[in-house]
């Protein structure tokens, strides 16, 4: 498993109709590292994560997670053959995912949220689950909002509940799909915080996100994607230093402010 | 069980009439109910308040009980307070105001179901309150109740049956009187059956296509 | 009215509930198989599901107990009225519930069966879980309703030789020549047990809240 890249996306390709969303996207997530995925709104980000999330089917192209095909496998004359879903289970196992609406259940306590894959999934005995769940809130900072139904939290507190959830289930990776953009702007701090600390323990991290600063400086790597194609890829200091690309100028104008781009 | 065909063709032309009746019954009902709770809503909500808690109680009662107690009570208790009529009129007259009853809390969710700021935008270029409640208010309120209309214009036809408890000459009794003249009650009621689907489901189709066709009205707003 | 008449009136009440709780509680139960047909991925599954609640939908409850009546000695099977008045009954409701709960599982937000899907649910554990409770809880007012019209719609099995409230009202008014007494207090009780059935649906709804979904 060294030295295989934690994800691997080649030649990726999904339409939703008539409109092609993905246009032949490369990509590799190496281990550890921190990878953001920037862009206008449409240019195919989320649909990026999802397809690797598995959440949505890609048209053609391949995906690998730490080296074993996601999904579907190529076969002998390079065609997409479907694996078998209990294999694919077994992959995706390795996958955590953060949801831009937190996707929280409404009808269990945070505890019970953060426990309930442990239980229902992994078939632990309740109790075991629920010192997991605990251990896992403490990280998050919210031991003592486990009782709380998400009705009664904050969207930043929420949020924080769904990192917890999903880093419960053990994952070696973790994806985020504009885990901010739901929040208000006092909140996001506490989000961006966890995150920066789960960068730090080494977890593999693939991010959608608007949160330019988080990305330039947490980020390993800036993946820019504009109308399904992959634009520019590396180094934060490489995609945001000057010279930059002229697409990046357009993006900051948008969405930082009317002549940012010379600012920075 | 024998299904005589040249039995139900014999029968054809009263089957008809009657069906004409339930249909009369029920488009007549269906539409003064709709009127009659309209003017209720209204009066309800943009009336005096004490007006407001007075159909309040008539609304609620009607809302509150069965249809076939109600047209009893009009039928058969009628007429010691001066009240005769035939079952046709009383058939009607107590669908009309069951329907209204209904009608007029459709109504009434209607009227709250418009954004403030619909209206407030109208005000800030110069209606008054007609106008506003003309150009603005009634064709929202027009899309947004469509469904629920619908909906229970069907329920008033499956409750014209009910009439027949009180002899209307309506489909229902005229099925039933022909299925206990013959002895074939099970495929009188089948066809009986038959029939309202086809009516219902038509009804619905329409309902979705009128649906449809204003969709394009839809709020914009998330 | 005197009291006798009136307590005569409550008597045949408790007919009346007692057949509208039987025809609600097996037709919820018929319900969910009904509602789990519709949505199964099995294409025959849905189909009749779909027969089943368009045709009990789409035709007046009291065609359905006259046929229900006449058909069941018809096939053998020689019930007392009663039995036939649940039979249709519960049909009925199995139609108009089935709709309810179809509508409260398509409006579980997808988002939540996403999770699921990331945690690793299997299809039944997502349903068992997720899916089932939220929906549930978002149709209890509808299933309340539901109740409450049935509470209503069970006059209709006068019709079959029941003695519930509206036939003993019927045969009391044309016995004693007072149909507007006894139909105003008819109308009166099942007010009553319809504004009781009301109340506990809104407690039941209080103690269901986990806060907004």
């Amino acid at each position: 498993m060294t030295g295989l890249p934690a994800i691997k996306v080649e030649k990726l390709v999904k339409r939703f109709g008539k409109t092609t969303v993905l246009n032949g996207i490369d990509l590799v997530v190496e281990r550890g590292q921190v990878t953001c995925l920037l862009g206008p709104s449409g240019s195919g980000k989320s649909t990026l994560l999802r397809c690797v999330a598995l959440l949505e089917e890609a048209n053609e192209g391949f995906i690998e997670i730490n080296g074993t095909p996601l999904g579907f496998a190529s076969g002998p004359n390079g065609e997409r053959v479907r694996l078998p879903a209990a294999e694919t289970q077994k992959v995706r196992a390795h996958i955590g995912m953060v949801f831009q609406q937190f996707n929280l259940w409404p009808h269990m306590t945070a505890l019970g949220n953060v426990a309930e894959a442990l239980v229902t999934v992994r078939g632990m005995p309740r109790k075991d689950a629920e010192q997991r769940a605990m251990a896992q809130l403490s990280k998050v900072g919210l031991s003592d909002r486990a009782g709380h139904y998400p009705s009664e939290l904050s969207g930043g507190q929420q949020q924080r509940v769904a990192i917890a959830r999903a880093l419960a289930l053990d994952p070696d990776i973790m994806l985020f799909d504009e885990p901010t953009s739901s929040l208000d702007p006092e909140l996001t701090g506490e989000v961006l915080n966890v995150m920066r600390d789960l960068a730090e323990s080494g977890m593999t991290m693939l991010v959608v996100t608007h949160e330019i600063g988080f990305a330039a400086s947490v980020g390993s790597k800036i993946v820019f994607l504009d109308q399904g194609k992959l634009i520019v890829e590396g180094k934060p200091e490489e995609v945001f230093g000057k010279p930059r690309h002229e697409r990046i100028d357009q993006f900051l104008d948008t969405y930082l402010d009317r002549g940012a781009a010379t600012l920075l | 069980m024998t299904f005589d065909l040249d039995l139900i063709i014999l029968y054809l032309p009263d089957i008809f009439r009657a069906l004409g009746v339930t249909i009369l019954l029920w488009l007549a009902g269906s539409a003064l109910g709709i009127i009659l709770g309209f003017v209720v809503a209204v009066a309800r909500r943009y009336g005096p308040r004490w007006l407001d808690l007075a159909l309040f109680a008539p609304v609620e009662l009607i809302r509150g009980t069965p249809f076939l107690v109600q047209i009893f009570l009009l039928y058969y208790g009628g007429p010691f307070i001066g009240l005769s009529l035939d079952s046709i009129s009383a058939g009607l007259l107590g669908l009309t105001i069951y329907g209204a009853a209904y009608y007029s809390e459709l109504w009434r969710s209607g009227f709250v179901a418009i954004p403030k700021g619909h209206i407030e935008a109208a005000q800030c270029v110069g209606f008054n309150r007609t106008q506003t409640l003309r150009r603005i208010i009634l064709p929202e309120m027009t899309m947004l109740l469509l469904p629920s209309m619908v909906n229970m214009t069907i329920l008033m036809l499956k409750e014209t049956a009910i009439l027949s408890i009180i002899s209307v000459p309506e489909l229902t009794l005229a099925v039933s009187a022909l299925g206990t003249k013959h002895y074939a009650f099970v495929e009188g009621f089948a066809i009986l059956a038959l029939i309202y689907w086809a009516l219902v489901e038509t009804c619905s189709a329409m309902g979705r296509y009128a649906e449809s066709r204003l969709s394009k009205y839809r709020f914009a707003a998330s | 009215m005197s009291w006798k008449l009136f307590w005569l009136l409550v008597e045949a009440a408790r007919l009346t509930v007692l057949l509208s709780v039987i025809s609600i509680t097996i037709g919820f139960l018929l319900s969910s198989l009904v509602c789990a047909a519709v949505m199964s991925t099995n294409r025959w599954a849905r189909i009749g599901g779909k027969l089943f609640v368009s045709f009990f939908r789409g035709t007046p409850l009291l065609v359905q107990l006259l046929l229900i009546y006449y058909l069941l000695p018809q096939i053998g099977l020689n019930v007392p009225s009663e039995v036939a008045a649940i039979v249709g009954m519960s049909l009925c409701t199995a139609a108009y519930q089935a709709e309810i709960l179809r509508g409260g599982f398509s409006s579980v937000p997808k988002g939540l069966v996403e999770a699921a899907n990331m945690c690793g649910f299997s299809k039944f554990a997502t349903f068992r879980r997720i899916r089932l409770p939220i929906a549930v809880q978002l149709t209890i007012p509808a299933l309340i309703s539901e109740a409450i019209m049935m509470l209503k719609s069970s006059s209709l099995v006068s019709v079959v030789g029941v003695v519930e409230l509206s036939r003993m009202a019927q045969d009391l008014a044309a016995s004693t020549y007072r149909p507007l007494e006894l139909f105003a207090a008819a109308g009166l009780i099942y007010l009553i047990i319809n504004l009781v059935v009301a109340g506990f649906g809104l407690k039941l709804e209080k103690r269901m809240q986990w806060g907004r979904i």
